[in-house]
């Protein structure tokens, strides 16, 4: 039986002051190794949903746990590594590329306390593994963008985690540097066998890098349109890109058929997202579930 | 009065030797602050908080008013001990403040800068007012009122540093250093990434409110040397060259601390030489290295482009491969 590594119960979200929830009754589950990529339309609440597995929002409604425990637990226990959207980081700093993926596995220490060699030993290894090995002591302002956000993985792996958490990884970063960025995250997933989560509003940044595909926009498996994400984008996106690209496939039903995800959901069952619903592209589910490729 | 009359004897060498060491002293703290303040943006803080110590001179003014007579009235004179904790409390709480209302994780919370300009003209107000009452309290209860020097306050004094402001400014640094090496990778964590430092469990508050208490005793104490109108160009100007000089980390703290170190010994040869005030001649100086470090980085950018022209039209000319590459 694997371990399950995301467990989202009825998880429901609603920010003080605002009428609308940002989420709701949300049921996941990601099992250890598995790569899931979130996709969904901006303010479909994405970030609050990583806010709240990151454990840095209270829980309000339902339940989270990740490896078994509360996400504050678990991301203090350095269970959790994240990359943040790549540009949030202050790019000027006078801070090598080493010295950013120590920091994420020092500041834990005491103050009197180094780092020991097996840990340094590691962060050279980590920094090799996301190919910025010659790079190891240039300023992090002397890196392109491609380069910076390897380095924030590196970082992000620097603290041992177990899951691997990504935000937009793929903003302003071209075509061929997405391929590369794919092949990077599928080398660390499977050296480091680590469970992925991909949150994104960029089809082709999750299809490439991802088993399976969730989509969310407030509820994760409603019915209801979420702006932008039509079924014909959907459609049209997954039949060039996806099945070209990773070798995803779509398991969709159609909209009059009903959902057993949702029926799940109202029946009060956990559901682990991505079971195939039907086989019957083009896509007609609104939020389409998408699974990769099936045995 | 030149520096070569300062070495005739140990009194008048001491009159130079005080304000060199309480200048160096301060110099070392700010100088190695400077970088932070620099990387995360702080500079307009590092002004509000020294705005702020009107506040506290205001409280301490109507504090020796009441304690007249007493050892503490007399500890609360202008530039005393007495005052100078109070000022440093005052304005430690003051950034605090500013720290706290522009807190972005708040759904309560206000740009940094309106948070910063709010405890800025707050604190000045009420150090305007409270030395007027203090002065008032002073005449109805027939004590002696305070005299101070609002040049000195406002462009500081270091020519009348005394042993005990070296001593004060040492226990400061020495204070100082050891609290930013304590916490120095949670601090420089929060500065390099403030958005991504909560989830990777880094107390994000403790690293606030480290660096904001250490610039606000930072700027009471600089602003012995510069006054309030000039603290913050020791806290800001070592490390914007420093910057400009290098990219590693370690070379750009040595950097910033040796310029602070020179900026401040260098305006005070000057201000003796010329019979200038102080304060002003160091801003002017740095001031000065910065422009030249800009001028020199332009140069430098020049060149380079110049290089990269001429390098491209021999490529088009001769080698259209190599240009490209």
């Amino acid at each position: 039986m694997p371990t399950v590594a995301v467990e989202l119960r009825d998880v429901s979200f609603t920010y003080p002051g605002l009428d609308q929830p940002a989420l709701e009754g949300i049921g996941l589950q990601v099992l250890e190794h598995e790569r899931l990529g979130i996709l969904g339309p901006n303010g479909g609440g994405k970030s609050t949903l990583l806010k709240l597995v990151l454990g840095l929002l209270p829980l309000q409604e339902g339940r989270i746990l990740i490896f078994g425990q509360e996400p504050r637990v678990a991301r203090e226990a350095g269970l959790i590594g994240y990359v943040a959207q790549r540009n949030e980081a202050e790019i000027g700093f006078p801070l090598s590329v080493r010295q950013v993926v120590t920091l994420a596995a020092s500041w834990r220490l005491r103050p009197w306390q180094s780092l020991p060699i097996a840990s340094r030993t590691r962060i050279d290894e980590l920094i090799d593994l996301v190919g910025l090995g010659e790079l190891a002591e240039r300023p992090i302002g002397a890196l392109s963008g491609g380069q910076l956000q390897r380095t924030l993985i590196a970082r992000a792996l620097a603290c041992t985690p177990k899951l691997l958490v990504l935000d937009e990884p793929t903003v302003g970063i071209d075509a061929a540097g997405q391929a590369q960025f794919a092949e990077l995250l599928t080398t660390v997933h499977q050296q480091l066998g680590l469970t992925l989560l991909i949150v994104s509003h960029d089809l082709r940044a999750i299809a490439a890098g991802c088993d399976r595909v969730a989509c969310l926009s407030c509820k994760l498996h409603s019915h209801t349109s979420p702006q932008g994400l039509t079924p014909a984008v959907l459609a049209e996106l997954f039949s060039h890109d996806v099945a070209g690209l990773a070798g995803v496939h779509i398991h969709a039903h159609g909209p009059d058929e009903p959902c057993p995800i949702e029926q799940a959901n109202l029946a009060g069952v956990p559901v682990k997202l991505g079971v195939p619903v039907k086989a019957n592209p083009p896509v007609d589910c609104r939020e389409g579930l998408l699974r990769g490729g099936e045995p | 009065m030149k520096i070569s009359e300062y070495f005739d004897t140990w009194s008048s060498f001491q009159l130079f030797l005080t304000p060199l060491l309480a200048g160096i002293i301060v110099a070392v703290l700010c100088g190695m602050l400077s970088v932070l303040v620099v990387l995360k943006r702080l500079a307009f803080v590092g002004q509000g908080v020294s705005h702020s110590a009107f506040g506290g001179i205001g409280l301490a003014a109507v504090i020796s008013v009441y304690a007249a007579g007493s050892g503490l009235g007399a500890a609360m004179g202008q530039g005393s001990v007495g005052e100078f904790v109070i000022v440093v409390l005052f304005c430690v709480l003051c950034a605090l403040g500013m720290a706290a209302v522009g807190d972005k994780r708040s759904t309560k919370s206000v740009q940094v800068d309106t948070g910063i300009g709010l405890f800025l003209v707050a604190a000045m107000a009420a150090g305007g007012l409270l030395v007027q009452y203090a002065n008032t309290l002073a005449r109805s209860r027939g004590v002696a009122e305070a005299q101070r020097s609002w040049e000195s306050i406002l462009f500081g004094s270091v020519a009348t540093s005394s042993w005990a402001d070296v001593w004060v400014s040492l226990g400061v640094l020495v204070v100082s250093v050891a609290v930013l090496w304590w916490f120095r990778r949670v601090v420089l964590f929060w500065t390099f990434d403030e958005g991504s430092a909560p989830a990777f469990g880094v107390p994000v508050l403790v690293a606030r409110a480290v660096l904001m208490t250490l610039l606000a005793v930072a700027t009471v104490t600089a602003m012995k040397i510069c006054g309030v109108v000039l603290a913050t160009a020791l806290l800001v100007l070592p490390g914007a060259i420093a910057l400009r000089l290098s990219r590693v980390l370690g070379r750009v703290l040595v950097l910033a601390v040796c310029v602070a170190i020179a900026g401040v010994a260098g305006g005070l040869w000057v201000s003796i030489e010329t019979d200038a005030q102080t304060g002003p001649c160091i801003v002017l100086l740095l001031s000065a290295v910065f422009v030249a470090t800009m001028v020199q980085g332009r140069m430098g950018q020049g060149r380079m482009a110049t290089r990269s022209i001429e390098g491209g039209a021999a490529g088009k000319m001769g080698n259209p491969g190599r240009a490209a590459r």
